[in-house]
Parts: C-alpha cells; sequence; structure tokens
C-alpha cells in the first residue's frame, strides 16, 4: 500500500522533471536517428542495422538510467522531503521500493518508446525483421531497469547527492566506458600469476566478458536472435543465462542500497 | 498512558555526545515545550523519537509503542512536522495533503485542512516549489494535521512564520489540545512556549536542566528585579547590606540592585532615599530570556551582570 503510493508520487513528481524528458528524448533522436541514417544509406542488412541501433542504444540508455535514478534517494535527503515522507507511515523499505518502482516505470515507458521507434524505423526503411522486436526491446528494457538499480541502490547508499554522482559516473566508466580495459587488465594479471594459460578461455573469465548489465543484454540479444536458444548446452550461448545476470543486477544493488539505507542517520 | 516516554537516551556521533543519558516523560493530553539553545540535542532526541536516527543506547516509545519496532503503526497515529523538511517542488500542496492522507489510510478532506492552517484556494493549486517560508510552514503542519494525530511532534514550528502566522499556529495548537492530542514542541522562542505550554523542559549539553510548569520554573528562579534608581548624587556608601537584595552597582548618577522579593525593593528604595535625593525610578521584572539564560548559561551571574552594566550606559 504505501510502496504503491510512494512510487506513484514519485512517478508524479519526477515525470513532471522536464530535464528528464529532455535527456530521454535526445537519447531517443539520437538511437532512432542514427539508425535511420544508417538504415538509409547503406545496404546493411535488417540484422546488421538492428544490432548497430542495439550497440548504441547499450551505450546511451545506462546514462540516462542512470541520470534518471541516482537523486532517487539522495536527492530527497538534500531537500529534506524524506524527513516528511518518513515521518509519515512509510518506512525505509517501502521508500526504497517505491522509489525504485517509480522510476522504473519512468525508465520502462522510455525504454519502450525509444525501442518501439527505433525499431519502427528499422522495420519501414529497410522492411521485414518484426520478429526482433521482441528481444530487442526486451533485452534493453532488463537492461535499463538494471541500471536504475544500480542507480537507486547508489542513491540509498549515499549521503549526499555530490556522492552519488560521483558513485554513478565511476559505475557507468566501469561497467560501460572501460570494462574492456578491467577485462583485459583481469586477465593479464591472471596470466602473470599462472592463474590462466596464455590463450585459453575458462569460465570466468567468459563470464567476465558478460558481467555488466550492458554486456549481458547483448549477450542476450545475440542468443535469441541467433537461436532463440532459450536453454543452451553452453549457458554462455542461451538466453537464460544472461537474462539470470540481469536479474541479479536488479535485486543485488537496491538489497545492498536498502541495508546502507536501513542504517543511515537521516538528520 | 505517556504520550512520550524516554528512558535513559544517549547518543554519540563519533566523539561527540548529542544526548546524554536524558529521561523524559510527556502525558497524555498535555502541551509540553522543549526548549533549549541550539546543539542542546533537541533535534537529535526529536530525530531518535521520529526513527531517523538510531539511539546510541536507552530506549524511546510514544503512545506505548517503540520508536523503531512500531514505527508503521505509531506514525499512522501521530502527526509530525519536522525540522528542515523539504517539500516536492513540482507537486502541488493539495497533491502534498492528499499524499499524506493516502499513506495514512485517513479520510480527511484536503481543502478542509488547507483551510485550517490559511493556505488560500489559489496557492493550493500551485507547485510547492513556488511557497513562500510561510506558505511551505502551513503547508507542512496541514500535513501533519492529516487522520487527526493522538500525538503532534512539531520541531521548531515557529521558524518562518510572521507574527500573525505564529498567532494562529498558537490557536492551532490549542485546538488540537483541545481535541484530546498531546501537543510536543520544539523551540528557541521563550514567549510562543510560555503562551500554549502546559509544562517545559530546557535541554543543556544533552541532558535535561529542568522540566516544570511555566509559573514553577519563574518561582524556583531567584531572579526577582531589577531596580534603577536615579539620584541627584551618587551616595558615599552603597546600601549593600539588605537582605534579598543582590548586585548592587553605583555609577553615573544611577543606582541598581536586584530585588528578589517584593518587599525588597521598597527598602531597597528607602534606603537610597536615605542619603540622596531620588528623582526617577525603574524597574524592570526578569524576563523569561533571563531565566532561559539562568538555565541554560554555565555562569549565571555573568548573564545577569550584562543588563546592568548596559542600564549604567543610560541617561
Amino acid at each position: 500500500m504505501s510502496v504503491r503510493t510512494v512510487a506513484r508520487k514519485d512517478l508524479a513528481d519526477a515525470g513532471r522533471s522536464k530535464s528528464l524528458w529532455a535527456v530521454t528524448l535526445l537519447v531517443l533522436f539520437v538511437t532512432a536517428g542514427i539508425t535511420a541514417l544508417v538504415g538509409t544509406t547503406s545496404d546493411e542488412s535488417t540484422v546488421q542495422v538492428f544490432q548497430l541501433a542495439f550497440q548504441l542504444a547499450v551505450l546511451t540508455l545506462p546514462i540516462v538510467a542512470l541520470v534518471l535514478a541516482k537523486g532517487a534517494i539522495t536527492g530527497e535527503r538534500e531537500s529534506g522531503s524524506l524527513r516528511v515522507l518518513l515521518s509519515l507511515p512509510p518506512s525505509r523499505y517501502d521508500v526504497l521500493l517505491g522509489k525504485f518502482l517509480g522510476r522504473t516505470a519512468l525508465m520502462l515507458v522510455a525504454t519502450l518508446v525509444g525501442g518501439v521507434a527505433t525499431a519502427m524505423v528499422v522495420v519501414t526503411t529497410l522492411g521485414g525483421g518484426v520478429e526482433l522486436l521482441v528481444p530487442f526491446v526486451g533485452s534493453l528494457g532488463l537492461m535499463t531497469v538494471a541500471f536504475v538499480a544500480v542507480g537507486v541502490g547508489i542513491s540509498a547508499a549515499s549521503a549526499t547527492d555530490g556522492r552519488a554522482n560521483a558513485f554513478a559516473v565511476g559505475a557507468y566508466m566501469l561497467l560501460v566506458a572501460l570494462w574492456n580495459l578491467v577485462q583485459a587488465g583481469i586477465r593479464a594479471g591472471a596470466t602473470e600469476l599462472g592463474l590462466v594459460e596464455a590463450g585459453s578461455q575458462p569460465a570466468w573469465l567468459e563470464f567476465l566478458g558478460v558481467f555488466p548489465p550492458n554486456r549481458a543484454a547483448v549477450a542476450a540479444y545475440e542468443s535469441a536472435v541467433a537461436g532463440g536458444r532459450v536453454f543452451a548446452a553452453d549457458p554462455f550461448a542461451s538466453v537464460w543465462f544472461p537474462v539470470a545476470i540481469l536479474f541479479a543486477w536488479i535485486v543485488v544493488p537496491v538489497a545492498f542500497g536498502y541495508l546502507r539505507f536501513r542504517d543511515a542517520d537521516i538528520a | 498512558m505517556a504520550a512520550i516516554e524516554i528512558r535513559d537516551l544517549t547518543k554519540r556521533f563519533g566523539d561527540v555526545t548529542a544526548v546524554d543519558g536524558l529521561d523524559l516523560t510527556v502525558e497524555s493530553g498535555e502541551v509540553f515545550g522543549f526548549l533549549g539553545p541550539n546543539g542542546a540535542g533537541k533535534s537529535t532526541t526529536i530525530n531518535v523519537l521520529l526513527d531517523f536516527v538510531a539511539p546510541t543506547t536507552g530506549s524511546a516509545s510514544m503512545l506505548g509503542l517503540d520508536v523503531a519496532d512500531d514505527r508503521t503503526e505509531l506514525h499512522r497515529r501521530i502527526g509530525v512536522v519536522p525540522e528542515n523538511y523539504g517539500l516536492y517542488d513540482r507537486l502541488s500542496g493539495r497533491r502534498h495533503v492528499e499524499l499524506a492522507v493516502d499513506l495514512k489510510d485517513a479520510s480527511d478532506d484536503p481543502d478542509a485542512l488547507l483551510d485550517r492552517v490559511g493556505l488560500s484556494p489559489a496557492d493550493r493549486d500551485r507547485p510547492a516549489g513556488e511557497y513562500s517560508t510561510g506558505m511551505s510552514q502551513r503547508l507542512a503542519l496541514a500535513v501533519a494535521l492529516v487522520g487527526s494525530p493522538e500525538l503532534l511532534i512539531l520541531d521548531e514550528p515557529t521558524g518562518g512564520l510572521d507574527p500573525n502566522g505564529a498567532r494562529e499556529l498558537r490557536e492551532l495548537i490549542v485546538a488540537e489540545n483541545d481535541r484530546g492530542a498531546t501537543v510536543f514542541f520544539s523551540s528557541h522562542i521563550l514567549e510562543q512556549v510560555e503562551a500554549v505550554a502546559d509544562r517545559v523542559g530546557i535541554l543543556q549539553d544533552g541532558r535535561l536542566a529542568a522540566v516544570d510548569s511555566i509559573e514553577h520554573l519563574r518561582q524556583n528562579l531567584d531572579g526577582g528585579a531589577r531596580v534603577s534608581l536615579r539620584v541627584d548624587r551618587e551616595p558615599e556608601r552603597v546600601p549593600s547590606d539588605l537582605p534579598n537584595v543582590r548586585d548592587v552597582d553605583v555609577g553615573d548618577g544611577v543606582v541598581e540592585g536586584t530585588c528578589l522579593e517584593p518587599d525588597a525593593k521598597l527598602a531597597f528604595i528607602d534606603r537610597v532615599r536615605e542619603a540622596a535625593t531620588v528623582t526617577d525610578v525603574r524597574i524592570e521584572e526578569s524576563s523569561l530570556e533571563d531565566m532561559f539564560a539562568s538555565y541554560t548559561a554555565e555562569d549565571v551571574d555573568a548573564e545577569r551582570a550584562e543588563p546592568a552594566a548596559s542600564a549604567e550606559g543610560q541617561p
């Protein structure tokens, strides 16, 4: 009851933020626009153009999700409205969950609109490919929810907006922008220590490759498009495994954030 | 049953002890003023009551419910204007009240509550981000009144209110108290407290320096009155041997003394007239501020010496 009311309130409040919609429209324009440009000017196949649009989306949507979510708790903490909300019946658990649901709903609307618009551009300019729509929008949707969870978790664990901003930027850099480097560094270190033979690819290194939500989304999309194998013998070639990683990214950051938020002094 | 029961409450932030073994009971149905200078621990105490911070040791309950374990039921039955509260800038005033009604499972009419706190119909539809401090304060009060709470907790509720608003707030407190609500409010403005509080507690350095009715506190204080006598010539001998007259000063054609009893004033005037002709008389009763200062100041006499020193400079 409280959770739903808080979520509705958050939707109404954050949904009125003009900057949020400006960012969303910008991302939508860039993703759908570039896709349209490539689709009409090159002779790539529908599947390839979808692939390109997906790559664009996994770079840009995490930013939108983090920007949308990082102030969920710290914003209210700094303005003092959290003190009003917590003096009413909702518990910190209710507030956190309500905030997460509210921001998730907003992000899903933006992703759905953007994803469907982009897909429509591809389908109308190149024809065919409608069957790609579900894995396209589904993978992106799960990924954006995972980044909303990361952002809300960061917000719940941070005492100030400034700190939440820093952690959100750090999360984006680490998980999206620099993950290739992180992965290469870990591989080099493991090889140096003799844990991995040069050139080999043990399962845990392969796991590192799909660990961030954006990578997991790519893996899920590619597995779905390649053969639609939900449960293949190789987890890295099936849909369920990256989807499970995405669900873990949704649950763990929110749970971690809750533990920090539960014990925080709201002074 | 007590409305608020605080037992041996201690809260430390690192090395700083904000509240130090506080015991306090607020009876059901009373208006209790919680006084103290900034940094005395008032906010921390209220933050513990509202479960914003966890106590280091000790316990607190309100309406017989533990402030942490039973918070959901408890917060349905209390109304709060927290310190440093904020509003949702993009939501209207009415929407704020509706939110509180929803969250408390109450059935109040938001407009009736906004009428009571004096937020005009035009203002309630505007986003709260456009509100002045006074309007925000009225809205926060309306939110606190949702669900006819059994206990109202108001942390520095007069901040941001103009004198008219402060008077309306006092009337509101009285009306809520008549309805049966216990009112617990903190303030550093004494006249606000004096006007409505049945009892006051004065907090100093995280401990309760005094708890009593205003009248009793005043009686228990030997504050007395400061009597200033303008004389045509200063007496050579300072009349300092009278009982119940203290802190006698002579200078700039004025003889002053603090008289602890009404009789002492006359005796003091008579004694001075034996030595000189009195041309003017001024008497200042000890104010609540003096009383407050005497409870909260480390050195009471140093506090009292100041007005005497300034009085000497007057023509």
